[in-house]
């Protein structure tokens, strides 16, 4: 983690930029704006949490940040460069290096066990089956999962999948974690645990975190909150 | 990526796994089984034409092109000695012979039978039919008038061995000819037809019926059939480069039967691997459709977390590699058993035209199991190719949003 501690005192510096986000949906002869010119900066260890009901455009705004979706108009800059200017090989190179990502299902693979699921981004990376070990060693002791490598995500509890999840998000040391609404499927124990993790390992490692709810408990582990409404960002809002 | 995954997407859902499997592995059992007993078949009848024309003849193109006028022909014993000589040079043949062929009128009594007499060199071991003898002897060296006959023929004319027949012949001067011939022998064949009307005589006599020294063709017969292309080709060579005006044929060119056959035979696999194909290939895409679009989310989730296009593809059609291999496989062994299991029990089948039965059997070797083998594995790989297209190309985004 020191690489990570070092990087985090670089706090300050912009991360994450969206310029005039926009995202318009064409359903039928109708548009749909989706996302309207949003703006947005993120800072290296910032924590924020993108509140807002449900339509809003928060998980819009959330896949065109993670480079999964183009926006309309506008773009992303991620330490500076516009994933517009990116292929999408560049784009899943982009994703499987800087980003990590939380779904809202766990999105776990089924064939896989957990250790496995955790293990998949390095696959990707290519790294050599001892360094891979030692790092999915390391990250499920850290989500507190050490034991229960072997099982398959059916034989483990919601709470458990969620901590996979992110351990498998954090595998690969991203700069920009996105988790999307990470405890709408967990109960409010389970969610308070898995949101203390969240704030751990953004304080330890220094990542970018960016969590889109709905729910205001989560909202009290942000150190910064941003609401979207009607597809329009606004700053600071239920902080 | 890696090999394993695939292997464990494949068997996730056993009950489809064990379906897809079972539907390649009957295609291909199904496909080997019938190419086997093809083979099988194919090499029973090789077997029988070389036995019954050896591996090469050698003889004047005017009688292969049937171009000549009465015996032009014919072979002298100075050209037959310089042949002899050539032969002996080549390694690779087991025997060599000569033989004397022409029409005839058999007649035993009041009946009579139009009949091809073929005069052959007793004792010689090539081309004899010592061993297809059935009653009675086969020539030897000291006869004269001497005859062995088929077994359908002497059915038809009532005839046995120790009867005396009647051979009427054109000489090689066109003058008409007549001689007792007593039978010595009654030989069997699986064809009734040669039974019908093939007689052996002895050589030495022939050639005293038909006012001759000469003979018609030389037959060479060599270790293995598969030589018989590139024998063909120097023995054609030495031919021509010592000026003698002589052609090669081989044992398939001979036999118009055969070569038809075989081509029937070619035909019937075809269709058949052409039914195995298409049945596995609509099968086993619907089967991958429905399997790849379940996991639609799945492929959006590792699409996500960066896995580029060509490795989903790359994954999915390793998976079908898997299911393939799986798959043909199976089928391999199964064909294989039953192919075994089939030969043990023996069953007998007179094929039309023959006038013995002979026993049905299916070649079960490593070389009969690969073509079908890889009918089913191309079958099941160009299944996949579409639907694994399509999966890999998903937009993460939508895939995402499938429940």
């Amino acid at each position: 983690m020191s690489s990570d501690s070092q990087f985090c005192h670089e706090k300050g510096l912009a991360f994450l930029e969206a310029r005039s986000l926009t995202k318009t949906y064409q359903v039928g002869s109708s548009a749909v704006h989706a996302l309207q010119s949003v703006n947005f900066t993120a800072m290296q260890g910032d924590f924020v949490v993108i509140n807002g009901p449900s339509g809003s455009g928060k998980t819009t705004f959330l896949n065109l940040i993670s480079a999964i979706d183009r926006p309309t108009q506008g773009e992303v800059l991620i330490q500076g460069v516009s994933t517009n200017t990116l292929s999408e090989r560049q784009l899943a190179q982009l994703r499987k290096d800087k980003i990590g990502l939380i779904f809202q299902s766990f999105n776990l693979i089924p064939v896989l066990s957990a250790a496995e699921n955790a293990e998949y981004p390095l696959l990707l990376q290519r790294l050599p089956k001892t360094e891979r070990a030692q790092r999915v060693q390391a990250i499920l002791s850290e989500v507190g999962l050490a034991d229960l490598g072997k099982r398959r995500p059916n034989e483990l509890s919601g709470g458990q999948r969620q901590r996979i999840a992110i351990a498998r998000a954090l595998i690969t040391r991203p700069k920009l974690v996105l988790a999307d609404e990470p405890t709408a499927n967990l109960d409010s124990e389970t969610g308070a645990q898995v949101m203390d993790l969240m704030r751990r390992l953004n304080e330890e490692h220094c990542v970018v975190l960016l969590v889109v709810t709905h729910d205001p408990e989560v909202a009290r582990y942000a150190r910064r909150q941003v609401r979207i409404r009607d597809g329009r960002l606004m700053e600071g809002e239920g902080s | 990526m890696t090999w394993w995954i695939p292997l464990r997407s494949l068997l996730r859902n056993r009950r489809r796994t064990i379906l897809s499997v079972a539907i390649i592995a009957l295609g291909t059992a199904i496909s080997l089984f019938v190419y086997g007993f093809l083979e099988n078949s194919k090499l029973q009848i090789q077997a029988t034409t070389v036995k019954e024309y050896g591996n090469l003849q050698i003889a004047s193109p005017q009688l292969w092109d049937d171009t000549a006028d009465g015996y032009e022909y014919l072979i002298s014993p100075e050209t037959e000695a310089q042949v002899l000589g050539l032969l002996a040079e080549h390694r690779g043949i087991t025997g060599v012979t000569s033989q004397l062929q022409f029409p005839g009128l058999l007649a035993a009594g009041k009946l009579t039978q139009v009949v091809r007499i073929t005069a052959q060199v007793p004792g010689n071991e090539t081309l004899n039919i010592d061993d297809l003898v059935i009653d009675g002897r086969p020539l030897q060296p000291a006869d004269v008038a001497a005859v062995l006959i088929g077994r359908s023929l002497a059915n038809r004319l009532a005839l046995k061995v120790d009867d005396v027949v009647t051979l009427t012949l054109t000489t090689v001067d066109g003058a008409y000819n007549a001689t007792p011939l007593r039978i010595v022998g009654i030989y069997r064949f699986t064809s009734e037809q040669v039974e019908l009307r093939s007689l052996f005589i002895p050589q030495a006599f022939a050639q005293i019926l038909l006012n001759t020294t000469g003979i018609d063709r030389i037959i060479v017969n060599l270790t293995s059939i598969g030589a018989t292309d590139s024998s063909t080709a120097i023995i054609q060579r030495q031919l021509d480069e010592a000026g003698l005006s002589l052609k090669v044929k081989t044992w398939n060119e001979l036999s118009p039967f055969y070569k038809q056959l075989a081509g029937f035979f070619d035909i019937l696999f075809g269709f058949l691997t052409l039914a195995v194909f298409v049945l596995v290939f609509f099968i086993i895409l619907q089967v991958l459709t429905l399997a790849f679009l379940e996991r639609t989310r799945e492929i959006g989730t590792i699409r996500a977390l960066g896995t580029t296009r060509g490795e989903v593809l790359g994954q999915l059609l390793l998976e079908s590699a898997w299911l393939a291999l799986l798959g043909s496989l199976t089928g391999v062994a199964i064909g294989l058993l039953f192919g075994t299991g089939f030969n043990a029990l023996g069953i007998e089948w007179q094929p039309p035209g023959t006038v013995e039965a002979s026993v049905l059997a299916v070649q079960v070797t490593f070389l009969t199991a690969l073509p079908p083998f890889g009918v089913s594995v191309m079958a099941t790989l160009l299944s996949a190719i579409f639907p694994a297209i399509q999966t890999s190309r998903l937009r993460v985004v939508d895939a995402l949003r499938v429940e």
